[in-house]
């Protein structure tokens, strides 16, 4: 039996700009929001739009991220005939390859496409915090009846220059697509979000694939050439809350704006758009006597009894009595001993901060989400040790001793 | 079999002393009797057999299992949904009219065809009325291990009020019970039955054909306290943290005990996790206004009022300008703004309308029905 449409996420990135936060794990598997992995929007976006067809293509440290997807269960991908799939290079009688592109990491799995027989593919990022209806974005591009769509943003004009652009008529068909331009046309910013018809990827798959010059890259390569054979390609304007977590300030400013959903738009507690995730199996929170909580998100298993203020605790987090932790994003099973600093920083899982250490500082003038400015990062599993220092711009990867200044 | 499997199976009795707290089971049985923020009583055992490998179990529901049915589901949660063994949930049979069970060895002799069929060696039976974190599968082995007909779990304290017509006592010498006691009523600490028993399948099914033959009801009382000279039991005492559900007070304060230092550590820091159904609930907000003390709060709830010595379940809500001391909101209760609430249990799905003032007392908190508005 075909299905109408299947999605393919493209999880392979390294996310190299997040530096200690990516070197045991793959970008999409990045925790986010208190309990979330970045991975679960897409995926959530997905079976909240009756996809139940996904396969994630993913190369760089795929362990963690395979044992999170499992068998799909959480986000309700546990399915006879499709559901979800993690999708890795693997050897073929002609040779083997990594993913050298985004349209070779597709090309490659042709054969699972093929599988179901979809008539549209969407081809989605794992490294995008967004709640999007893809079954909306199908509807605009059958009444199109488009050969391409892209998901697009209105970016301010002088913004526009670091995106790649959709030049589009009054119709929303695009005429022109500019990657990074120093004299933008347009400011409908492409989101890496596409919907093609199966039939026309695949033949232009193929064809780029033979094309010993390519990158292989849709943006690059397999967009640039779509229009110049003038296909039906369409602009699908996007107006909720999308943002593409690939540096430290951003990912620490996205975490920040869940704490302010009437503000930015991103509502996590939207019952009619769940966002799904692999449960930590911790018991509730605990909230001490000495505990003193302003404006902040706490999950599972945390155990506070020290101050928490304009942050976001994932599970397991304890806050010893004295500690005091603000502006943070502090991943799960962190422990900040009595009298500990944590401020305005991103604390990877695992980390022990011990008594009297000081981690990451608060901007001049306070805490400003727009401009987050220096935002201390450690690394997952690291030892802070007691009295140290972490300075405001720190990138923390391996142990810091007592009284030391990092 | 591998020692991955604990080469028992469990018998879980889903309604035993529905009757001590009815105003908690009108829709629900003692197994699904919200505990703890997000747990359901029957979380506890489950978990703990699952632990154990135990997967291969049988729940024995007997009335109200619609509640029990739905937070089960395949039991996944629990990773109970084998293709050999899993869970099995056996409601009463309807048989030119549906017969319910009395006591349980009427409920064991409507599964005897299902236990002669199973490969375990033992068979653990217990209820669901006590929520702590248990070592079967060390149960298991000491009662292999003793050479034992059966072993009966029991522990150290007073007789709880609620359970004065509810109760096991037993007396003890040299590990072997040689008195066993029904609803004693002497003051003073006690060895209490827990009421989980380990036993051979094969003397299992011997003894309830024998019981019901004669017409007896009841596993403890006609089975285990006529025979102790014939049987040997052993008893085997569990020195961690119980709670036991007796009646409404004991529902209020041992929530409320899990807010002592340390409680909720024995109970869930083991080291063997205790499951439930999820409900992918965000994490818990804390806005502008709330002040939170003492508290055990569930993921989803959205605090914007001053919150102190309370348990919170999944998803409730506290508007700016209210109180809540001391209470216990099962899951889904919203409190509008400028309410006043102390010592009060409220069920599911509870709406307290704004500036109510709603006030029990620790020995008798109010109580408010599920669905209700105030």
């Amino acid at each position: 039996m075909a299905k109408e449409m299947i999605a393919m996420i493209l999880a392979g990135g390294r996310g190299s700009r997040l530096y200690a936060l990516t070197d045991k794990l793959a970008k999409p598997a990045v925790p986010f929001g208190g309990k979330y992995r970045i991975i679960d929007f897409p995926l959530s976006n997905c079976v909240n739009s009756d996809i139940d067809t996904v396969g994630i293509l993913t190369q760089y440290q795929p362990l963690l991220l395979n044992e999170y997807i499992g068998n799909g269960q959480p986000w309700d991908l546990d399915r006879l005939y499709g559901g979800v799939h993690v999708l890795q290079p693997y050897e073929q009688a002609s040779g083997s390859d990594w993913y050298k592109g985004t349209a070779n990491a597709i090309y490659q799995n042709i054969g699972f496409i093929d599988r179901y027989d979809p008539k549209y593919v969407i081809i989605l990022s794992g490294d995008q915090i967004c709640k999007q209806d893809y079954a909306d974005f199908l509807r605009f591009h059958k009444e199109k009846n488009a050969e391409f769509s892209v998901a697009v943003m209105e970016v301010p004009w002088s913004e526009a220059p670091r995106f790649g652009l959709m030049v589009t008529d009054e119709n929303d068909r695009i005429s022109e697509f500019q990657e990074k331009p120093k004299n933008p046309k347009s400011n409908l910013a492409s989101m890496g979000i596409y919907i093609f018809n199966w039939d026309v990827l695949k033949k232009y798959l193929t064809e780029d694939e033979a094309d010993p010059t390519s990158d292989n890259d849709f943006g690059k390569n397999v967009i640039p050439a779509l229009l110049r054979d003038n296909r039906r390609m369409f602009a699908y304007r996007f107006d909720g809350y999308w943002k593409d977590v690939g540096t430290i300030s951003s990912l620490w400013q996205a975490n920040m704006e869940v704490l302010d959903p009437n503000n930015s738009g991103i509502n996590l507690f939207d019952e009619n758009w769940k966002i799904y995730s692999r449960n930590s199996g911790q018991p509730c929170q605990k909230i001490g006597s000495d505990a003193t909580i302003v404006n902040s998100m706490i999950t599972e298993g945390c155990k506070i009894n020290g101050t928490v203020k304009h942050s976001i605790l994932f599970p397991g987090v304890v806050v010893e009595k004295g500690a005091t932790v603000d502006g943070a994003v502090v991943m799960g099973g962190t422990v900040i001993k009595a009298g500990a600093t944590v401020t305005h920083c991103i604390v990877a899982e695992n980390v022990t901060i011990e008594e009297g250490a000081t981690v990451g500082k608060m901007p001049e003038g306070g805490m400003n989400i727009e401009e987050p400015g220096e935002v201390a990062t450690v690394g997952s599993g690291v030892k802070i040790g007691k009295g140290a220092t972490v300075t405001a711009n720190a990138m923390i990867r391996e142990d810091v001793k007592d009284g030391e200044v990092q | 079999m591998t020692s991955n499997n604990g080469n028992a199976l469990g018998v879980i009795f889903a309604n035993t002393y529905d009757n001590l707290v009815p105003e908690l089971v009108t829709e629900r049985s003692m197994a699904s009797i919200p505990f703890g923020g997000r747990y359901r009583m029957i979380d506890f055992v489950l978990s703990n057999m699952a632990n154990a490998g135990v997967d291969n179990i049988s729940i024995i529901v007997r009335r109200n299992y619609h509640s029990l049915m739905d937070h089960l589901g395949s039991g996944r949660e629990w990773d109970l949904t084998r293709k050999r063994g899993g869970l099995n949930i056996v409601p009463p049979f309807a048989d030119r009219g549906v017969k319910l069970y009395a006591g349980r060895v009427d409920a064991l002799d409507s599964i005897l065809s299902w236990l002669e069929a199973q490969k375990e060696q033992y068979v653990i039976l217990s209820d669901a009325f006590t929520a702590m974190n248990f070592d079967f599968a060390k149960l298991v082995a000491t009662h292999a291990a003793s050479g034992a007909d059966v072993t009966m779990v029991y522990n150290r304290g007073e007789i709880p009020e609620g359970a004065r017509n509810d109760n096991y006592t037993i007396k003890i010498d040299n590990g072997r019970v040689v008195e066993l006691l029904s609803n004693d009523y002497r003051p003073g600490v006690h060895n209490l039955s827990l009421n989980i028993y380990v036993i051979e399948r094969e003397s299992l099914i011997q003894l309830v054909r024998d019981a019901a033959v004669r017409g007896m009801i009841y596993f403890e009382r006609d089975i285990l306290a006529r025979n102790l000279s014939l049987l040997n039991v052993q008893a085997y005492e569990f020195e961690g943290y119980v709670s036991r559900i007796t009646d409404m007070k004991s529902y209020f304060d041992e929530n409320m005990r899990l807010l002592e230092d340390g409680s909720m550590e024995q109970l869930f820091d083991s080291g063997n996790p205790i499951y439930t159904k999820i409900r992918d609930d965000n994490p818990t907000r804390y806005l502008d206004g709330s002040a939170v003390k003492n508290s055990v709060v569930a993921d989803g709830c959205v605090i914007e009022g001053v919150v102190e010595n309370c348990v919170l379940f999944r998803g409730c809500q506290v508007k700016p300008g209210s109180v809540v001391k001391n209470s216990v909101l099962m899951q889904d209760t919203v409190v509008e703004s400028g309410c006043d609430v102390e010592y009060v249990v409220t069920d599911k799905n509870v709406h307290i309308t704004q500036d109510k003032k709603l006030t029990g007392t620790d020995t008798f908190p109010v109580f408010v029905a599920k669905g209700h508005t105030v």
